[in-house]
């Protein structure tokens, strides 16, 4: 099917969620897509959070979440059974498991909430509760998972004026015993300058696994685990260094060993660690108020992607569609040729190679966008909002443009017609519109393959009287004569190069366009510098 | 099921059936067609072509022809007409050929070589504006009575008016001729026609609707949503721009003010009748879908079911009620059509982007009467004092001519730029008097107070027909936008 809401189950890859400063989370309602930007999100268990709703859509939402557990497409459906008493909530449901919510937010609204994450790591679902939106807007908020704390900690407390850490072992203990709460921490008696602890005790692994330490310190400090070194924070700094360091752990207790001096001035100490399956958790007493290298990690819905595959015959489609003009329609011919004609120009608006386009935007949601196609080396061959043809008392007169004065849309030139498209017996389209008393067809033909040196050839025909000193406009750009026709740059635009060949009888560069006489029949082919895929780059 | 409509209406309701077993179901079934693998056939439109076959437009831009609808939905065949059309949400058949209203324009569709496929799209009208964006949709009708295609534009953002007539309602004339018709439409879901020909579309609630509505689509009049005011310049047969209604007034306030303000016929009360309004069929099957010939049936896309609604015409205004009438359909309904010789019901749509109830993401199903007449009211029409009430079936004289049999209360919605809005200033009336006709088949209820401008809620619950029945859907809204004269 095409629905693509996504709530995979999260992998909590070095999550580093804890920390002392509320944590922000930003979710957007994203405009026309029933659904939130973010649909996952991470905090540390009893964190003080504060949640920033934006309502960007053309209707009123709200986000509620509950506590682990609860079926919130059933709350959602309670909630429509007796929808007089559920309208006089604004749509809130009357339910005891509602942790926190938004009131009912209005379009391009935005509030505020701030609560308190729950101790109990889980799942804990959101919603939004109008009616209906449930079965989109989803989403979770995850509490971290805390890991194990040390075990058996015992300290030792040195004397002496060092300007590193000395050697330990070789010096006797001022005073030795254990640490009730397991927790580092430095007030021991009331040493405040020129002494030394190490802390000894173990840590556990619940699984072999990649562990990483978080370690600060004023003065300087040492960690070993299981024997090894596995950060050396020597020296006299500030706490605002955080060092870093992953171990790899198997199953089981290690030896856990920090070392620690201070000479004057501030003391503190801070250590903590995560894993692959908890969150950052503090094996020390002190937290810097400071830390706030500790984001929440939160999940995008991606979009979906339904490619349209072009086969023996042509694939039209009509949609909204980037630098393709008003009213684009695109086709996607056999050979890797694709092209989107502008209804409001009545002209060819882009050209690329290769895949055609992904109408998954378009028909997933409201269809919100104007995507740009697929494929490569696009070329954007009318350039402006102008009509095809023009009168002009000299070949190097500006040509007209043809815009709202309101805004900076496309508007169909004064004087043209839409008549609609025709498809012979192999589905190729061949456009229809008249200028004054001039019906013009406009159709294309592929020669060969788009990436192997093949050619698009246009054939537009007139009928009727054609006005004295009128010209259709080929190219727009800076234009050279090349191999027998023309080479237009139409200028960059995003990451394309816009360069094409053309060749066409009559061709005339006059200034920044390439034009010729309006006539009974013109015959234009298109191809890519280079012929081959890539050149153009 | 064909028998069961021979049945005369009598023989079943004296058919002894307990009242808490009967069902929507009983009354009307409910089809669910399979539908093309290949694509998601999400439904926006649905015309009837000769030969019994019919047309759907699909948000995917398709147009699928439909053989074999009409019995078992195992027989069904689809054949792909058209493709890559933008958002077909209006088909019309007329001479041979398929019109379809997509966004870009109104176009007429031809299969030259007779191979079962569209190869001639030729533009009727496209003289309106487009900025890209996705809310822009266009609803067209099929052909009025003469010759003239409705058409609905959407406004751009739904709250905006960026390009050339969006947010009116207009008509095409046969050459292509664009004639602007109603400024003030928001977001259409539905465009359609009663039995006089007389042409409404539903309105979505939002900016400037407190609800959904039905919106009789009066030649040279405002809808109500102004952003589309601006396009009066385009518009020289409207006449001079209305001026713009005050926010967070009322609408019998801005009536007052704005003559050219069209008061909607019916609120389709928000979260009650639904969310999001979409199809408008009048029934003029002429009692073959069931005992409401020329009522109007109107579909929701977001709690995918019908309501039913009679109008009638006071001081000037249509105005009228609404029921709730048949739910359960698989996913949010758009498009929808009845075959007037059948008296069969197509309805389909899509949840996309809105959500529904169902659970299907997309449908096409069909609605037949079974031959059993529910016990409904069957027409509310509003009097100087109260309401006068008719039956599809006589009722028990003792319960329908005890006052406590009915329930009501008035409340309106603020007429305000902002989204939507909940019900307020509210009114319960007292029922001073029932009058029970002597032929045991219309009721008249007089009340203390009626409020003009109010949506009049009447509960029904405890009335029975003669044979004991309680009311199928005991609820009524009634737009009170006239008290007659």
């Amino acid at each position: 099917m095409f629905r693509s809401f996504i709530f995979a189950t999260a992998v909590l890859l070095a999550v580093r969620a804890w920390a002392v400063e509320p944590q922000i989370i930003n979710i957007r309602t994203l405009p026309g897509q029933m659904r939130y930007d973010v649909t996952d999100f991470l905090v540390a268990p009893g964190a003080e959070v504060r949640l920033v709703f934006e309502n960007l859509d053309d209707m009123p939402h709200n986000l509620v979440l509950f506590q682990a557990g609860t079926d919130v497409a059933a709350v959602a459906a309670k909630n429509l059974e007796k929808p007089e008493l559920a309208v006089k909530r604004d749509w809130l449901p009357d339910d005891p498991r509602i942790l926190a919510h938004t009131r009912a937010v209005g379009p391009k609204a935005r509030e505020e909430v701030a609560f308190k994450a729950p101790l109990q790591d889980g799942r804990y679902p959101f919603v939004c509760t109008f009616p209906g939106h449930a079965q989109s807007m989803r989403g979770q908020m995850q509490v971290a998972r805390q890991g194990p704390g040390l075990t058996g900690l015992k300290f030792a407390v040195y004397l002496g004026d060092w300007k590193a850490l000395p050697d330990f072992a070789a010096l006797t203990p001022h005073r030795e015993g254990a640490v009730a709460d397991n927790l580092v921490q430095l007030k021991f008696d009331d040493y405040k300058n020129q002494f030394g602890v190490v802390f000894t005790g173990k840590v556990t692994a619940a699984k072999e696994g990649d562990y990483t330490f978080l370690l600060a310190a004023d003065d300087g400090a040492r960690l070993f685990v299981g024997g090894k070194k596995v950060t050396d924070h020597n020296g006299n700094h500030n706490v605002r260094e955080m060092r870093e360091d992953r171990v790899h752990l198997k199953a089981g207790e290690h030896d856990f060993r920090l070392e620690y001096f201070q000479t004057t001035g501030a003391a503190e100490l801070f250590v903590a660690w995560f894993g692959e399956d908890f969150t950052t958790t503090p094996l020390s007493k002190w937290v810097p108020e400071n830390f706030k290298d500790l984001g929440p990690k939160i999940r995008k819905t991606p979009p979906a992607t339904m490619p349209l595959v072009v086969g023996t015959e042509p694939v039209i489609y009509r949609g909204f569609m980037a630098n393709a003009g008003g009213r684009p329609i695109a086709v996607g011919y056999p050979g890797g040729f694709n092209l989107a004609w502008s209804v409001d120009q009545l002209n060819l608006a882009l050209l690329w190679r290769g895949a055609f386009f992904d109408a998954g935007r378009h028909w997933t949601d409201r269809g919100e966008g104007s995507p740009p196609p697929l494929g490569y080396d696009w070329v954007r061959t009318s350039g402006e909002a102008a009509p095809p043809f023009a009168i002009l008392p000299t070949a190097e007169a500006p040509w007209p443009r043809s815009e709202r004065k309101a805004a900076d849309m496309e508007i169909r030139a004064d004087g043209y017609q839409w008549k609609g498209y025709a498809l012979d017996e192999k589905r190729f389209p061949t456009f229809r519109y008249e200028w004054g008393g001039v019906k013009v067809t406009d159709r294309f033909d592929v020669q060969g393959e788009a990436t192997a040196g093949g050619k698009l050839v246009r054939t537009l025909k007139l009928a009727g009287p054609i006005p004295a000193n009128a010209w259709l406009r080929v190219g727009v750009g800076t234009i050279q004569p090349a191999e027998g026709g023309f080479l237009v740059d139409g200028g960059a635009f995003g990451p394309h190069e816009s360069k094409y060949l053309v060749t066409v009888e009559g061709g005339r560069i006059a200034g920044s366009n390439l034009l010729v006489p309006a006539r009974a029949e013109i015959k234009i082919t298109y191809a890519w510098p280079g012929g081959h895929a890539g050149h153009a780059h | 099921m064909k028998s069961l409509r021979l049945l005369s209406p009598l023989l079943l309701a004296t058919a002894l059936v307990h009242a808490a077993d009967l069902l929507e179901s009983d009354y009307y079934k409910i089809t669910t067609f399979p539908t093309p693998k290949e694509t998601a056939l999400e439904v926006g439109s649905i015309e009837l072509l000769p030969g019994g076959k019919l047309a759907l437009g699909t948000r995917r831009g398709e147009i699928w022809i439909v053989s074999h609808a009409e019995g078992n939905p195992a027989n069904v065949a689809y054949k792909l007409f058209a493709n890559g059309q933008h958002e077909v949400l209006g088909l019309a058949w007329k001479d041979g050929a398929l019109y379809e209203t997509n966004r870009y324009e109104v176009a007429k569709l031809t299969d030259t070589d007779g191979d079962g496929r569209a190869d001639l799209f030729d533009t009727v009208c496209d003289k309106w504006g487009l900025t890209g964006d996705y809310h822009e949709y266009a609803f067209g009708s099929r052909f009025d009575k003469n010759g003239d295609l409705w058409i609905t534009l959407c406004l751009t953002f739904s709250s905006h008016s960026n390009a050339e007539f969006r947010g009116w309602a207009l008509r095409v004339k046969p050459d292509g001729t664009l004639v602007p018709t109603c400024s003030g439409v928001r977001s259409p879901g539905g465009i359609g026609f009663d039995a006089d020909g007389e042409a409404y579309f539903t309105d979505n609630q939002g900016p400037w609707r407190g609800a959904c509505t039905l919106q009789h689509l009066v030649p040279g009049t405002f809808q109500g949503s102004p952003p589309s005011l601006r396009w009066y310049d385009l518009a020289s047969n409207m006449g001079p721009r209305p001026i713009a209604p005050n926010d967070r007034s009322y609408m019998v306030a801005e009536r007052a003010r704005i003559k050219e303000l069209v008061p909607p016929a019916v609120y389709m009360v928000f979260g009650k009748i639904g969310n999001s309004s979409t199809f408008i069929c009048c029934d003029l099957s002429q009692g073959k879908f069931g005992p409401f010939p020329k009522q109007i049936f109107i579909g929701d896309q977001s709690h995918s079911n019908i309501a039913r609604v009679f109008l009638e015409e006071v001081n000037g205004v249509k105005q009228g009620v609404v029921f709730p009438f048949l739910q359960g359909f698989k996913s949010g309904l758009i498009g929808g059509r009845m075959d007037d010789g059948s008296g069969q019901l197509f309805v389909g749509g899509s949840d996309r982007g809105w959500g529904a109830k169902g659970g299907q993401p997309y449908c096409f199903e069909r609605v037949d009467w079974t031959g059993r007449v529910p016990f409904e009211i069957h027409e509310m029409r509003a009097k100087l004092d109260g309401f006068e009430l008719t039956f599809t079936q006589p009722v028990d004289p003792a319960t329908a001519g005890k006052p406590d049999s009915y329930k009501a209360r008035e409340f309106t919605y603020l007429y305000r730029q902002e989204y939507g809005g909940p019900e307020i200033d509210e009114v319960i009336p007292k029922i001073t008097k029932v009058t029970v006709a002597p032929d045991n088949k219309s009721v008249r209820l007089t009340f203390d107070k009626l409020t003009k401008g109010h949506i009049h809620e009447l509960h029904v619950d405890g009335l029975r027909s003669a044979t004991g029945l309680p009311i199928l859907h005991p609820v009524a809204y009634y737009t009170l936008n006239e008290i007659p004269k």
